[in-house]
């Protein structure tokens, strides 16, 4: 598979209406490809953690990559209110490291990225079903020194060929404090349809089709 | 990462609302930024989404102008912005990038045709945004600058807080060691407990006097006195504790007098500022401890002395018990007083004081003595032997057993007064003591011990009333004799004295007056002629014999 085809191959158990973000007033629409923009691991944690929350009591599936290898950091304050042990066991809660799930092969590469995340989410809903998947990236796995994470905007393009095609919400996380390069944040920008600033979710009209993009791209 | 280029009017044609909202983000995600190039990319990235048109830079104000020609074009239209004439340029703008507290700097854009009026507005809005985003983030970083500079602070407080009451925890434990009269071991104990390291005690010359902590050296290694001083002087300059290999030394020395050195064991060069403080509040207290053992010792010192002098030249007897009991003396013992002179290798006035000390500390003969003059006077409370004192003395002056042994210079004589029962008694053995001492002078004796009781009949001549008969007595036997002396510078009163004393030898008389025999034989028959006396008869050589006593008393007396 790559970046442009399907593995589709049945009809999806589709779920229409709203999900709740965890934050006030907030609601995203499946196929939603959000970036959320913060400042530091606190602010990080204000959006991740009831984004998970919701999910996990809601009976989504979620699918979280961390960059953070401690997992801790996550499961801890969640284990106050959801029994992170059992959604582990059961497998509705899928927490990796993005060593494990971006670099198997030491490298970054889009396209066997981007079957990863379809592999994942095809059998959440087609095998496990589930009824709707959260996904998750903490994205300064891209800061790395390594080959392939120059990719990381044409990624996130590609992205939105995929995610509509499923009861899906995708939020992608970007620290300030390290996305530094202000022509990379506009190429995010440009690569997001919904961006998460400050406790609000907003249409973004930066947000240039993947077909547009990839092409100015070259 | 390059920005792609877009289709401008297609963007444009979503509406000016699209637009807007375009700006709305861009600012937002602006002001979350957290530094000024992350939000100058971010506007310098959006201008040709906006505007068909190119950066030519964000200028701020202060930061280097990347061109001459732009800055001498901002020169010429001010803060406010304007039309810029720029090299290669048809069309060229500053827009002033906005806050509240004037402009921040322009963004300056240039362009083959102008742009529409409606892109000249989004510019102005954006560099608007742009130095409302760089205002807000400067705020941030000078709020952020001063809670760093507040946490440092806050830091700094504490430790100066922290080292303040360990300070006040050192000087509590030392100044309760100081109080509660624990000495050398308590202050050297409290240093170790306080440090953690082993900590010693040393006298002036490397002596140990106390030791706290583990591995005390046995035996206890001692530096050679000239490495010995070098490292004192060393100390004495530093005002803190120095380090002498893997020890750190400092020095108790009250006035500049050093008494002591307290030093912590640290081979592995681990004490810091802590470590140091204790051991120099440790030496402060050492200092006071030391100051005060040599206070009291040297207040007893003078008080002895004071008792000595007075017993000596008389005193009352009650007041001389009653400061006797207060020394802890016993002086209802009969006592002995003893004179003695000496000298030793060094000229150090001092030495035949502590040499008589230690043999009288050693025979034991005594304790109580004072220095007087060249002499030493020495109250004895047992019947010791003298001549083995003497040989103490002897000894302690750097001499051997006998002074005529190789060692001349070292010489030591006692005169040693009769027993005082009670205190009015000491002036009689005192003068008892000089004049047997000066006796042996004026008699040509070798150097000994000698006891007035001794004496003989020189006892019994000092001890008449009248000395005016005595010195009759001289004249009527050796008046001659001692007149032919004065006048011809003679010594026939000396060659008669030894003469008679060596029972009438010719050979013991020369040797010891250092004559030749037939010298001797001339002047004893210059002493026949002038006194027309026959020296082979016992009753004149009694007479005559007596007769030089005698005149050897009167010199001592006169003398």
């Amino acid at each position: 598979m790559d970046g442009n085809g399907a593995v589709t191959t049945g009809p999806i158990a589709t779920y229409a209406g709203p999900i709740s973000m965890g934050l006030p007033g907030v609601t995203a629409a499946p196929g939603d490809h959000v970036c959320a923009f913060y400042r530091g691991p606190v602010q990080r944690d204000e959006v991740l953690l009831p984004f998970l929350r919701e999910g996990l009591l809601a009976g989504d599936k979620v699918i979280c990559v961390m960059d953070d290898p401690d997992t801790e950091r996550v499961r801890g304050p969640l284990a106050a209110e959801v029994d992170v042990e059992l959604s582990s066991r059961t497998g509705q809660l899928n927490l990796l490291c993005s060593d494990r799930a971006y670099f198997p092969g030491g490298y970054f590469a889009a396209d066997a990225m981007i079957d990863f995340w379809e592999r994942g989410v095809d059998d959440a809903v087609r095998r496990e079903g589930y009824g709707f998947v959260r996904a998750v990236g903490e994205m300064t796995w891209a800061l790395r020194d390594l080959p392939g994470v120059e990719h990381l905007v044409s990624y996130e393009s590609l992205l939105n060929r995929f995610i509509p095609r499923y009861p899906l919400v995708s939020l992608c996380l970007y620290d300030l404090e390290r996305f530094t390069d202000g022509q990379v944040l506009m190429g995010l920008l440009r690569t997001h349809p919904k961006v998460l600033l400050s406790g609000q979710l907003l249409e973004n009209p930066w947000f240039t089709e993947p077909d547009e993009y990839l092409a100015d791209l070259g | 990462m390059s920005a792609p280029e877009l289709d401008i009017p297609n963007q444009l044609g979503r509406g000016l609302l699209s637009t807007m909202r375009s700006l709305l983000v861009l600012g937002q995600l602006m002001t979350e930024s957290t530094d000024e190039q992350q939000i100058v990319d971010l506007a310098t990235t959006a201008v040709p989404s906006l505007a068909r048109c190119r950066v030519v830079g964000v200028e701020r104000a202060g930061a280097t102008t990347r061109s001459p020609a732009v800055a001498a074009a901002l020169g010429a239209v001010g803060a406010t912005g304007g039309w810029l004439d720029l090299p290669g340029a048809t069309w060229g703008w500053a827009y002033p990038l906005g806050s509240l507290t004037g402009p921040l700097g322009h963004l300056v854009v240039a362009a083959e045709t102008e742009p529409t009026g409606e892109e000249q507005f989004l510019l102005r809005a954006l560099a608007q945004q742009t130095g409302a985003a760089l205002a807000n983030q400067r705020l941030h970083a000078q709020e952020q600058a001063t809670a760093l500079e507040l946490s440092l602070v806050n830091d700094r407080l504490r430790g100066t807080v922290g080292a303040l009451e360990r300070s006040m925890e050192i000087h509590a434990r030392l100044t309760t060691v100081a109080v509660s009269g624990e000495g050398h071991d308590g202050i050297a104990r409290a240093v170790h407990e306080l440090t953690g390291l082993p900590v010693a005690i040393e006298d002036r010359y490397g002596n140990l006097r106390a030791w706290a902590g583990a591995h005390r050296p046995d035996p206890y290694p001692k530096d050679p006195p000239a490495r010995r001083e070098q490292l004192l002087r060393r100390a004495l300059r530093s005002v803190r504790p120095i380090r002498d290999g893997g020890r750190v030394v400092a020095l108790a020395h009250p006035q500049g007098d050093i008494l002591g050195v307290i030093l912590l064991v640290d081979p592995a060069g681990t004490a810091g500022e802590q470590e140091l403080m204790a051991l120099e509040h440790g030496a402060t207290i050492l200092s006071m401890e030391l100051a005060r053992v040599r206070s009291l010792a040297e207040s007893e010192l003078r008080v002895r002395r004071d008792l000595v002098d007075e017993l000596l030249n008389g005193t009352d007897e009650e007041s001389a018990l009653t400061r006797a009991v207060a020394l802890g003396y016993d002086l209802q013992r009969p006592h002995r007083v003893l004179v003695v002179e000496g000298r030793g290798r060094s000229r150090d006035t001092d030495q035949l004081f502590q040499a008589v000390r230690h043999a009288a500390r050693d025979e034991p003969a005594g304790s109580l003595l004072v220095a007087r003059g060249t002499q030493v006077v020495l109250l004895a409370d047992v019947e010791a032997d003298w001549e083995r004192l003497r040989a103490g003395v002897l000894r302690e002056l750097g001499g051997g057993e006998q002074s005529g042994n190789g060692s001349r210079e070292v010489r030591a004589r006692i005169g040693v007064g009769e027993v005082c029962e009670r205190v009015a008694e000491f002036p009689r053995s005192y003068r008892q003591a000089r004049l047997a001492l000066r006796l042996l002078a004026v008699a040509e004796w070798e150097d000994r011990a000698v006891r007035f009781d001794d004496l003989g009949i020189y006892r019994l001549l000092v001890g008449i009333d009248d000395p005016g008969e005595v010195e009759r007595f001289v004249q009527r036997w050796i008046g001659a004799l001692l007149d032919y002396d004065r006048q011809r510078g003679a010594n026939l009163v000396r060659t008669l004295s030894h003469y008679l004393d060596r029972g009438g030898s010719y050979e013991a008389t020369a040797r010891a007056l250092i004559v030749h025999r037939n010298t001797l034989k001339y002047r004893l028959q210059r002493i026949r002629q002038i006194t027309g006396l026959d020296l082979s008869d016992p009753e004149t050589c009694f007479n005559l014999q007596l007769a030089t006593r005698a005149w050897h008393t009167l010199s001592v007396l006169r003398s």
